[in-house]
């Protein structure tokens, strides 16, 4: 099998905290003995609560944070590695938390263009990636706005296009979402979703909000700096029970399907969505009335 | 409204002057102030009315965001035309107590007024019409010269953007955490001059905590797309001079000229006023 | 106890080219120990309608009654109406600033210029029933978790002992344990110490599950107000504002298409099962049949 685009190995992170005279006062563990490996163009979701290390994760792949132990490779390149950092950052790029302290430019087409410029990118070429980043996450009517004049979920897809426009292979998304309204996280998860089908990008979406992973290729559970659940997003929702474990949640249809189930309902494993639900729960009223379910 | 305050009144349509390379505009600006201070006669003011007046039209810019910047300096202004008018030595014309006005005064006065209104003015031309980030490309570019010998301009170039775009978030911001303090019973305003500046600890602890919060979150965007400082760096929007600001740098060479002309050439018809 | 809107309008502006109104005739009055639910798309006047609740905004006309008096009489004390009407904003981080959780959380009882030990008290009362554990209380408050200086921030807020608790998104941010603690402490605040709550929440699972009425705006305006069960019922109305009924009302509403009769008024996981599981078990489901 060909190595993954990401691939982390035994990785281990200790957060340090040293008084003044730089003695070290508390050593924090975020990530322990982390095994891990990306396919290309999979769109994968990292799930666990604040705390649990995924962020630290995010940070790992794009360099940011260097290993503590073990080892992270990005396209084949090992972050420890110095002389490809700049490389490892474009070929993975990332979104953070909150979408103002990410934005540097004045002008929306400006601060796509940031990326570029920082590589060395010709002008020509840097606005023909502008257009095509604007284009791919629907905001190329704002280019000449304000980022400050944007509501939340634009100004992610605007960091979204500043990522795009140094032609990463993957993305990795820090908690993107979490201080968005409804509408806005519809937005950037509907937006990341088209990058992964259309362009192929791979994406790395972390998150707690449950919603957000049903239609990932892949999730992953992390708890207390490791792996802890990794399949399927059908799997991992059936295990209901290990996901409140572990602080998490699942969404209301797969609630309502899994507390059926344990009441003796005829109900299927991991129900994802409301379709799914309705079917079997239709099913289960026919084959109690004889199947004379009349249309309404 | 604390938010209504906005930095870099950029004022989106497209002129000649939008498309001015910033450069061009900033040297026109210096050019302008000079002129003003060289100025001595109606004559010379006419010329600089002129000069204003066309590129106010020029930059299509409607002319009540013109003098939206006076408001700001009305206090200045007042302050400036009273001492005018009171402090000029010459004809008196009437005195309360030891304040005399004189006509002298009243000149002096009104010639310095028209000055500052035609300074803002003449600047607000130039900030409706260039956006922060052009002006500080054009600092950057115009100051070129001082990279060698060791000013950092690209960085303080890069300092400045970055505060034009923070500015606004950190007043909002600062609008909320006050909100936040008052509905736990704070009161910025009550007290002397002591109380007051302790009661806004509350407000400015938090406030720098976001601060750094925000820089330090900034800093590793910056770093995570790659950027390393001004070195290999390519540019957006690089500056090249076009026909246009040719033109205009002949325009500001005719218009020094004649303001300069005006004031050292000694011909009978020009009445010196100042 | 009581808080009542008259004809609140409030206007962003006035006099300007911008003018544009935030809250347009907004009426309303929540009685003693209600739990209320704000919901409203972004920029719907949810905030700017809180803030005149405590008196930190003045409506452009209208009137705002506490207990049944004008907030905005001359003689009127607002200053003490904001130890009444405790409103604690999203962002914790916009209101800690003391070297320790407690100091932080004495600075509203402080300013209300009570003794000393009065404030002490107050402070503990107030950190005990946000669940925050007593060896916290000395660690400085930008060290604490999400979930925990979230705790603070209302504890600041409580320690006033205000007897309406306005909380605006208190759980934006949280992983899925840190909202249910935080709602289930505000919840117990309501049982137990009969306060009223006014919950502004973007999540319609957690207004369904925790208020007893919903308070919709849109565009400045109060749109509707009701039992969650009422207004869910028109989700399509609410999806026309950017809003939505929360997933379940969705699910007894496919149910219904499909013929099977579940009442249409389930708003959580738990009704629906115990709806679903009447249905089925009332004579085996003979009632879906129905021919």
């Amino acid at each position: 099998m060909p190595m993954g685009i990401i691939k982390a190995s035994k990785l281990v992170f200790d957060y340090i905290r040293r008084d003044e005279e730089n003695h070290v006062e508390e050593v924090n563990r975020a990530i322990d003995g982390l095994d891990l490996e990306i396919g290309k163009g999979d769109f994968v979701a990292i799930l666990g609560h604040n705390g649990s290390g995924k962020s630290t994760f995010a940070k790992q792949v794009n360099g940011i944070l260097l290993p503590t132990e073990g080892a992270v490779w990005v396209s084949g390149m090992d972050t420890r590695d110095d002389s490809h950092i700049w490389d490892i950052r474009k070929t993975a790029g990332m979104v953070f938390q909150n979408p103002d302290n990410q934005i540097i430019g004045n002008v929306v087409e400006e601060d796509v263009g940031f990326g570029p410029e920082n590589l060395g990118v010709p002008t020509d070429e840097i606005w023909r990636r502008v257009d095509e980043s604007l284009r791919a996450v629907g905001m190329a009517a704002y280019r000449l706005k304000s980022p400050n004049k944007l509501s939340g979920g634009q100004k992610q897809r605007v960091a979204i296009a500043g990522v795009m426009a140094m032609k990463p292979q993957c993305i990795i998304l820090d908690e993107p979402t979490a201080m968005l309204d409804p509408d806005g996280r519809k937005e950037v998860i509907r937006t990341i979703h088209e990058l992964n089908r259309k362009e192929g990008i791979t994406v790395l979406l972390i998150t707690h909000y449950m919603e957000e992973a049903i239609e990932a290729d892949r999730v992953i559970v992390m708890d207390d700096g490791h792996v802890v659940m990794d399949g399927v997003p059908r799997e991992i929702f059936s295990r209901v029970k290990e996901l409140k474990h572990y602080r998490l949640d699942v969404p209301q249809v797969t609630e309502l399907a899994y507390e059926l189930k344990q009441e003796g309902l005829d109900m299927p494993d991991g129900v994802l969505t409301m379709e799914e639900l309705l079917d079997a729960l239709t099913k289960v009223f026919v084959s109690k009335t004889g199947g004379d379910v009349p249309p309404t | 409204m604390i938010r209504e305050i906005t930095l870099g009144q950029y004022y989106p349509v497209d002129s000649v002057l939008h498309r001015m390379d910033p450069r061009t505009k900033l040297f026109g600006t210096l050019v302008f102030i000079v002129s003003l201070f060289l100025a001595d006669s109606l004559v010379a003011y006419g010329v600089i009315t002129l000069f204003l007046v066309s590129a106010v039209r020029l930059s299509r810019v409607p002319f009540r965001f013109m003098v939206k910047g006076l408001k700001a300096m009305l206090f200045l202004l007042l302050a400036s035309v009273s001492f005018n008018l009171f402090l000029t030595p010459g004809t008196e014309i009437f005195r309360i107590g030891f304040l005399r006005m004189t006509w002298e005064g009243v000149r002096l006065a009104g010639f310095m007024a028209l000055r500052l209104v035609y300074l803002v003015i003449g600047s607000s031309v130039m900030t409706l019409t260039t956006t922060p980030n052009q002006l500080t490309d054009g600092l950057e570019k115009g100051l070129g010269v001082l990279k060698k010998v060791g000013v950092p301009v690209h960085e303080v170039s890069m300092m400045m953007s970055i505060a034009l775009r923070f500015i606004p978030i950190l007043v909002e911001e600062t609008d909320k955490i006050m909100k936040a303090q008052m509905a736990r019973g704070a009161d910025f305003e009550a007290g002397n001059l002591f109380q007051k500046a302790r009661s806004m600890v509350p407000l400015l602890v938090p406030l720098f905590i976001s601060a750094f919060r925000r820089a330090a979150d900034l800093a590793m965007a910056m770093e995570a797309r790659c950027y390393h400082g001004g070195e290999g760096r390519t540019k957006m929007k690089p500056l090249h001079y076009q026909r246009r600001d040719r033109i205009a740098y002949l325009a500001y060479l005719v218009y020094l000229g004649a303001v300069a002309g005006l004031r050292y050439v000694d011909v009978a018809w020009i009445p010196r006023v100042l | 106890m009581s808080i009542k809107a008259e004809h609140v309008n409030y206007l962003y502006g006035e006099g300007t080219a911008f003018e544009q109104y935030a809250l347009k005739d907004v009426s309303f009055e929540i009685g003693d120990g209600q739990f209320v639910g704000l919901i409203g798309h972004t920029g719907s006047g949810k905030s700017t309608l809180i803030q005149h609740l405590n008196g930190l905004l003045r409506a452009s006309s209208g009137k705002v009654y506490y207990n049944g008096e004008d907030i905005y009489a001359d003689h009127y004390d607002r200053k003490s109406l904001r130890s009444k009407v405790g409103l604690v904003f999203q962002y914790p981080e916009h209101q800690l600033f003391e070297v320790d959780v407690f100091s932080d959380v004495c600075f509203g009882p402080k300013n209300l210029g009570l003794s000393k030990e009065e404030i002490n008290i107050r402070a503990r009362e107030a950190l005990i029933q946000v669940g925050l554990e007593e060896r916290f209380w000395g660690q400085s408050p930008f060290e604490l978790s999400g979930g925990q200086k979230r705790r603070v921030a209302i504890a600041g807020v409580l320690a006033m002992r205000p007897e309406v608790l306005i909380l605006d998104e208190p759980t934006a941010g949280l992983d899925p344990r840190g909202r249910d603690e935080i709602l289930d402490e505000i919840l117990a605040l309501h049982q137990e110490k009969g306060m009223t709550i006014i919950l502004v929440s973007h999540s319609m699972e957690d207004i369904a599950r925790y208020a007893g009425r919903i308070l919709v705006m849109d565009h400045g305006e109060k749109i509707f107000d009701g039992p969650p069960k009422e207004v869910f019922c028109h989700y399509r109305e609410l999806e026309k504002v950017g809003l939505a009924a929360p997933q379940i009302t969705y699910v007894a509403q496919g149910l219904r298409e499909r013929g099977i009769p579940i009442r249409e008024d389930v708003t959580t996981v738990e009704e629906a099962k115990a709806a679903i599981l009447e249905l089925l078990g009332n004579g085996g489901g003979g009632k879906a049949g129905g021919v």
